[in-house]
């Protein structure tokens, strides 16, 4: 298959507004893939007392397999034919149609507020039945995914993303994060709590507001469990860190020392925070344990600055900028101490810099001749590519299982999120609805 | 107005100019003495100079605090350097500080948004004290100046254009109480 890079400029819009929901961010596709591959999710069936399901499954499933630039889901209007039970699918039919799977599905109210689904995914290039000692025998070989689950009215939308996600795993081999969501803040200069602090789902969903003020709110940064975040804010006239816990609302202060408290991130097993103190002359990093509370210091350089701390996967060593060479690069140092040891060196700047998950690559953001973006560089060889080609992009934080970006950029004289795929051959913006919209955060996967 | 009068009120505005003014009105009299001697009839009257008269460290007071409500230094893009040009309004706001050692000032530093803003929060303290070592370096007891950084979270102007970030990459001076 040829792989060409089609430029959608007209804007593909994903999100589906319902009348209850309150979407601050919309999602565009603008850039997409013609090897993108054809599928299809027919409409799943609905019983229920209502005349409609509480969403449309089948709708917000096409959607985020759109979104992760692998797939491009057939249009409602062309399908063949529109079965509900896997029995009814005619494979012949989708294949002449050029489709590689279908997804099928049925959702049943079985209480008020309660649902079973069930749902199916077929490889169309298998068959029903094969030839076995002379006869025709049926089998179940085209069944990549047969499944039941049960969920609630308030679960129902994040349980479909888990759908999502295990229909992406049945078919790349490689766990979906759908059922995410980013952190972000939002800055409207014209409410006098101009910074707000909110997650959403990875869809841009469902936004909720967890911390609004008058002052900045900067690097929210993900707990491991998904159910907290720490954040620099200014309410007290310059930046101090906190963790608030996201379903209690249970706030504390973290570091509040002389100078600067900044850019926190949690260790793989939640129990340490990296983060950036001046409190002993210039930028520095350390390591708080959480428990006793105790501070370790990572970096020791006078006369430069050190910060963007981020930990290995393996939480063996850690990655932050420094400009000890006399412009930001990237270094790593073990935990247990030692030299820290360049290992970016293409570029005049490179920044802000992200583990992939398997731990061979890094995201970061790279200036060359001025321009920033975010690229990404291969640890071993150290050849670095660029991925975007976006405006002033900072900010990259990398969807859990490491097939997207997400960063913020310069858009129309905006600020607002932007995404590309690892690969740098998807590209997605997600301009909000008012004000502008910085510091993305990526969850951690949220459900086992 | 007698001359007794002119004295006094001289004497209330400034003793050093009093003397001068002594020696001159004795001239001054005998002058007006020769003019009633002329044909033509004239008077030469003094009023009281009541022009508030400013001395060296009134008017020493005066530039510096003209110069201090400039309160705000420039930089160059991804640099903390002083420049010359600022020297002379830190000198200011340096000699003020230190002889009211009572005050002290914050100095914000900021930054322009291009770069990552965790960077750029180390930048503008790294301008910040770039400021306060001016500072010291004219007099200033260090612990009158605090540095506070706000990064590219605070631009003077939020547009995203050059224009603007000359603007932002600053360090403004914020006196206390």
């Amino acid at each position: 298959m040829i792989k060409r890079k089609l430029k959608c400029w007209l804007a593909v819009l994903l999100v589906a507004v319902t009348s209850t929901s309150r979407a601050e961010i919309e999602i565009v596709i603008t850039d997409w893939l013609n090897d993108a591959r054809p599928i299809a999710v027919v409409p799943f069936a609905w019983q229920g007392t209502s005349a409609q399901p509480p969403f449309d499954m089948s709708a917000i499933i096409a959607a985020d397999l759109r979104r992760s630039g692998r797939f491009d889901p057939m249009a409602f209007n062309e399908m063949p034919q529109t079965p509900t039970h896997h029995s009814d699918v005619d494979l012949d039919m989708w294949k002449k149609k050029g489709i590689e799977a279908v997804v099928v599905g049925k959702v049943q109210e079985t209480s008020v507020g309660q649902y079973t689904v069930s749902y199916a995914l077929i490889d169309v290039f298998k068959s029903k039945q094969v030839l076995e000692g002379g006869e025709l025998i049926t089998n179940n070989d085209y069944l990549m995914l047969n499944r039941v689950g049960r969920t609630t009215r308030p679960s129902f939308r994040f349980y479909t993303h888990q759908v999502a996600d295990n229909i992406y795993q049945a078919l790349t081999g490689e766990r979906g994060a759908f059922a995410t969501r980013i952190a972000y803040v939002t800055v409207d200069r014209s409410v006098k709590k101009s910074f707000q602090l909110f997650i959403a789902d990875s869809d841009g969903y469902d936004p909720k507001r967890l911390f609004s003020s008058e002052e900045a709110i900067m690097s929210p940064t993900w707990a491991p469990d998904g159910r907290s975040l720490a954040y620099v804010s200014f309410e007290n006239g310059r930046s101090e860190i906190y963790h608030q816990k996201i379903y209690t609302g249970e706030r504390n202060l973290i570091a509040a020392f002389p100078g600067i408290n900044s850019a926190p991130v949690f260790s793989p097993d939640g129990n340490k925070l990296a983060l950036t103190l001046s409190k002993d002359g210039n930028p520095e990093i350390y390591i708080l344990d959480l428990q006793t509370r105790r501070y370790k210091r990572m970096t020791n350089s006078p006369y430069s600055i050190e910060t963007e701390p981020e930990w290995s996967p393996d939480g063996q060593s850690l990655l932050f900028t420094s400009d000890r060479g006399g412009r930001p690069q990237l270094y790593r140092v073990p935990i247990t101490g030692g030299r820290p040891e360049r290992v970016t060196f293409s570029g005049e700047y490179n920044a802000s810099g992200n583990f992939t998950p398997d731990g061979k690559s890094l995201i970061l953001v790279n200036r060359t001749n001025g321009v920033y973006h975010i690229a990404k560089q291969d640890i071993a060889s150290g050849d670095m590519q660029i991925l975007t080609d976006t405006h002033l992009d900072e900010s990259p934080s990398l969807a859990p299982n490491g097939s997207m970006v997400i960063y913020a950029t310069i858009h129309r004289g905006r600020q607002v999120l932007a995404a590309v795929s690892a690969d740098g051959r998807f590209k997605i913006k997600l301009p909000a609805t008012r004000g502008e919209v910085r510091a993305p955060a990526w969850s951690p996967y949220l459900v086992q | 107005m007698s001359i007794k009068q002119l004295g006094k009120s001289l004497i209330l505005t400034l003793p050093a100019l009093f003397m001068v003014a002594c020696s001159t009105t004795n001239d001054g009299a005998e002058d007006s003495q020769q003019n009633t001697e002329t044909s033509t009839e004239t008077t030469v009257e003094t009023p009281v100079d009541t022009t508030p008269q400013e001395t060296e460290a009134d008017r020493l007071e005066r530039i510096n605090a003209e110069t201090r409500a400039q309160r705000t230094v420039y930089f160059e893009f991804d640099d903390s350097t002083v420049s010359t040009s600022s020297q002379d309004l830190l000198k200011a706001h340096a000699w003020f500080l230190s002889k009211n050692p009572g005050i002290s000032v914050v100095v914000e530093g900021h930054c322009d948004e291009r770069g990552t803003p965790e960077y750029n929060l180390a930048l503008g303290e790294r301008r910040g004290k770039s400021v306060k070592d001016v500072l010291i370096s004219y007099g200033v007891n260090a612990s009158q100046v605090r540095v506070v950084s706000y990064g590219e979270e605070k631009p003077a102007n939020p547009a995203h254009t050059e224009s603007a970030w000359s603007k932002n990459r600053r360090a403004v001076l914020d006196y206390e109480g």
